[in-house]
């Protein structure tokens, strides 16, 4: 069952990907792929990476070399995409208050560059075998992606924090599938970069079996409309009304 | 291998760290109690002498220079304990103005923003002014700017004023003593 190419294996690995397609296409017919422009490139990708990727692993006259060849290069255009998305994000979280847009902007591009340097020092202690170069660098990219989507991220999650920024709900949960998928992909790379569990299909089924509970989450998200909360005013405080009109004064001068 | 045991370490902490943020939020939404119960008052008078660069001066002329490092210490300990209450007022005053800015009465939407913006400069400035708070810690003959706090946090009244008057003209949102 939890064999390479078992009936569970095969599930994992389309069903995800078919939702993604899904996903972009209920996004398209809804108009929204203007207003989640990062988002839908992003489950549109996973689509057709998975559409190139699957029939090139199942057909009989393809070398495994060309395969992880075509999957290092998909690899590379999904970062691409990826860190599109996360834009989107920062500017989706920030971008609406004054106050802190050259505060997501600043904190995008001196946090991603800390962790391209981070990405790059750990990356470079990964050993690869110099005879099959392309399974190590897929490793190796993805080792590296994951540690910097993982790291802008938490980024996110904690300045919105630190703000008491609203979120909208679509690009909370884009944002909360994302970190997830990150933080569970960074570690089954590292494993496998670092060539732990060589051979096992482990980490294949953790990695797939996280993106397919994701893609459900973001069905979730973005198709099932918010509960309205009521809201009510607690209790004001008490007031000292010649200070604060001294207050209100000088703030209507202003 | 020690990489790959960081790696994941690393990945389970930002894991549980997002997760955890998540549900704090999700609670938060759910919540439907106002947050102005959290505001801690504070006594601008006493943090505008604490902030006032005239008075350590003062003390820098008159006491000696052992006896004065461990007053500043002190004195920046205290100016730390208001800032950070000033910044977590002003993360209050964000939610408080986010509950508010969905209004359909023009004037308090329009309030609240005013309110949502000024919280978010204070709340930025008090996590500057804190980190500049801890240098000046270490070092401690270097000057200490944390006027422009006061200043923001002062508009910042107004603003949280001006909202509880429109929201409900009998009482208003307070954020200090004085």
């Amino acid at each position: 069952m939890f064999q390479r190419h078992s009936f569970l294996w095969h599930y994992l690995w389309v069903a995800p990907d078919l939702l993604f397609g899904v996903l972009a296409i209920i996004l398209w017919k809804k108009g929204w792929h203007k207003k989640l422009r990062g988002f839908f490139f992003y489950a549109g990708f996973q689509a057709i990476q998975c559409a190139v990727l699957f029939p090139l692993d199942h057909v009989e006259g393809i070398s495994g070399r060309t395969y992880w060849r075509v999957y290092l290069a998909s690899e590379l255009l999904e970062a691409v995409v990826v860190f599109v998305l996360i834009s989107d994000l920062f500017a989706d979280v920030f971008g609406s208050y004054a106050a802190l847009a050259r505060v997501g902007k600043l904190l995008i591009r001196w946090a991603g560059g800390l962790l391209v340097i981070v990405a790059t020092v750990v990356t470079a202690f990964a050993p690869i075998d110099r005879r099959f170069w392309t399974y190590g660098a897929v490793n190796v990219v993805q080792e590296a992606m994951y540690i910097i989507v993982s790291g802008l991220m938490l980024l996110l999650f904690a300045s919105a924090a630190y703000f008491s920024l609203a979120w909208k709900r679509t690009t909370f949960g884009i944002a909360l599938g994302l970190g997830i998928t990150g933080c569970v992909h960074l570690a089954t790379w590292g494993l496998g970069a670092n060539g732990l569990f060589k051979g096992s299909t482990f980490l294949d089924m953790v990695d797939m079996a996280t993106t397919h509970v994701v893609v459900l989450m973001w069905f979730y998200y973005l198709l099932v409309p918010a509960r309205v909360v009521a809201r009510t005013e607690g209790a004001p405080l008490d007031n000292n009304l010649a200070v604060w009109n001294r207050e209100l004064e000088r703030l209507l001068q202003q | 291998m020690i990489i790959a045991i960081l790696l994941v370490a690393a990945a389970a902490l930002s894991l549980v760290a997002i997760v955890g943020i998540a549900i704090a939020r999700s609670l938060q939404v759910s919540g439907a109690a106002s947050p102005t119960g959290q505001i801690r008052l504070l006594d601008v008078e006493a943090f505008r002498n604490l902030a006032d660069p005239a008075e350590e001066d003062y003390l820098r002329h008159r006491l000696p220079a052992s006896e004065f490092r461990k007053v500043r210490k002190a004195r920046l300990r205290a100016l730390a304990g208001y800032v950070q209450t000033a910044g977590k007022n002003a993360a209050v005053l964000v939610r408080v103005g986010q509950n508010a800015v969905a209004s359909s009465n023009t004037a308090t939407a329009d309030a609240a923003r005013q309110l949502i913006e000024q919280a978010l400069l204070l709340r930025r400035n008090a996590a500057l002014v804190l980190l500049r708070i801890y240098v000046d810690r270490v070092w401690p003959n270097s000057d200490l700017a944390a006027a422009p706090i006061l200043d923001r946090y002062n508009r910042l009244s107004g603003a949280a004023m001006l909202l509880g008057r429109l929201q409900n003209p009998a009482e208003a949102v307070r954020i200090s003593v004085r």
